[in-house]
């Protein structure tokens, strides 16, 4: 009983000063003390080695199908679309907007030129979403959201909070920045100008 | 005071070591996970074992009672409350990574580095067989903590 009552005294110490340590981190090491994801009791497939889209919400194209000057109407009925490399060039050129899902060190260290962070991990999000929103963004023009490629869902999540918020045109670049980088494309360093 | 036959399981001198052990190894574990909650959030996600509102507060919390627990045992306050608080954190640790296991889902432990790692998954799946192996280690050394600090009460009381 008398450990009982220890254990519960370091665990209550332990929750004070993680509610300190939460309120004072910084902005980008802050966490939301209770965060929305969907599929978080749902195992990905792993049918191979390659990578693997979040499995509630099918992609409707694929690299090899879809001609890259298609155009992109929005999908009420689902949260995202996947698109291709050669598809995400394509709309950066037409000057849609990008939206970063990865954290905030890793996008100042390089993203896709123009592209906006929005890290899906940190409490900034939701202000940052709410901001998109507030600016009048159209809701139904196509958004392209990206992150690290291969098994990196965080460009889904945001997808799929975009989608809460009402955005019905989001498009997920799945190969993300390493495919970006490898084609040589145009990338930008530190905080957007 | 009647002096007790000690194996030496129980003695002194191994119970201080795996005492410090344990503790050097929960403060160990906990400062990168303090230092950056969203990072280990993303680990716990990773283990799909928990509803989705409870891996922020989890993510939270769940270091500061490894970071308290640790320094309990490295200052020997509480050390038995604390060595059964590891104990318990140890043997979730070894069932997150088991059903993950069991179920083919290849997660980076989170232990004491939170960054992602880019790994092929079978390479994956025998480092989370590793890390249950090295957890029990640590059990291990949380049970010698709570056995020893037993037979030391009754000595004493």
């Amino acid at each position: 009983m008398v450990r009982l009552r220890e254990a519960a005294m370091l665990v209550g110490v332990a929750i004070v000063c993680a509610a300190v340590s939460n309120a004072v981190a910084s902005p980008e090491r802050r966490l939301a003390w209770s965060g929305s994801y969907p599929n978080a009791l749902t195992v990905p497939a792993r049918a191979s080695e390659a990578p693997t889209p979040m499995p509630a919400v099918p992609s409707v194209s694929s690299a090899a199908s879809v001609e890259p000057a298609r155009d992109y109407p929005p999908h009420p009925d689902r949260p995202w679309v996947s698109i291709s490399g050669e598809e995400a060039v394509a709309l950066h050129r037409r000057g849609i907007l990008f939206l970063d899902a990865r954290r905030t060190g890793v996008y100042l260290a390089g993203h896709i030129a123009g592209a906006r962070s929005f890290p899906i991990w940190e409490s900034t999000v939701d202000g940052a979403v709410k901001k998109l929103f507030e600016e009048g963004t159209d809701v139904n023009a196509p958004l392209v959201v990206y992150c690290s490629g291969g098994d990196c869902e965080d460009s889904h999540m945001l997808a799929q909070k975009l989608y809460g918020y009402g955005f019905n045109d989001v498009l997920v670049y799945a190969d993300g920045f390493p495919d970006w980088e490898k084609r040589g494309l145009a990338i930008e360093r530190g905080a957007p100008r | 005071m009647i002096e007790e036959p000690r194996g030496w399981w129980r003695s002194p001198w191994l119970s201080i070591r795996a005492q410090l052990a344990l503790g050097v190894i929960f403060v160990a574990a906990a400062i990168p996970k303090i230092a950056d909650p969203p990072s280990f959030a993303h680990m716990v996600y990773n283990y799909r074992l928990l509803p989705g509102p409870a891996i922020n507060g989890l993510s939270i919390v769940l270091p500061w009672i490894e970071m308290l627990a640790g320094l309990a045992l490295i200052v020997g306050f509480w050390k038995r409350t604390a060595a059964g608080l590891t104990a318990v954190l140890l043997l979730l640790f070894i069932g997150a990574l088991s059903v993950n296991l069991a179920r083919g889902n290849p997660v980076n432990c989170g232990c004491f580095d939170i960054k992602a790692k880019d790994k092929p998954r079978a390479e994956q799946l025998a480092e989370m067989r590793w890390t249950i192996l090295r957890d029990v280690g640590f059990l291990a050394l949380a049970a010698q903590v709570l056995s020893a600090g037993g037979r030391q009460r009754r000595r004493s009381g």
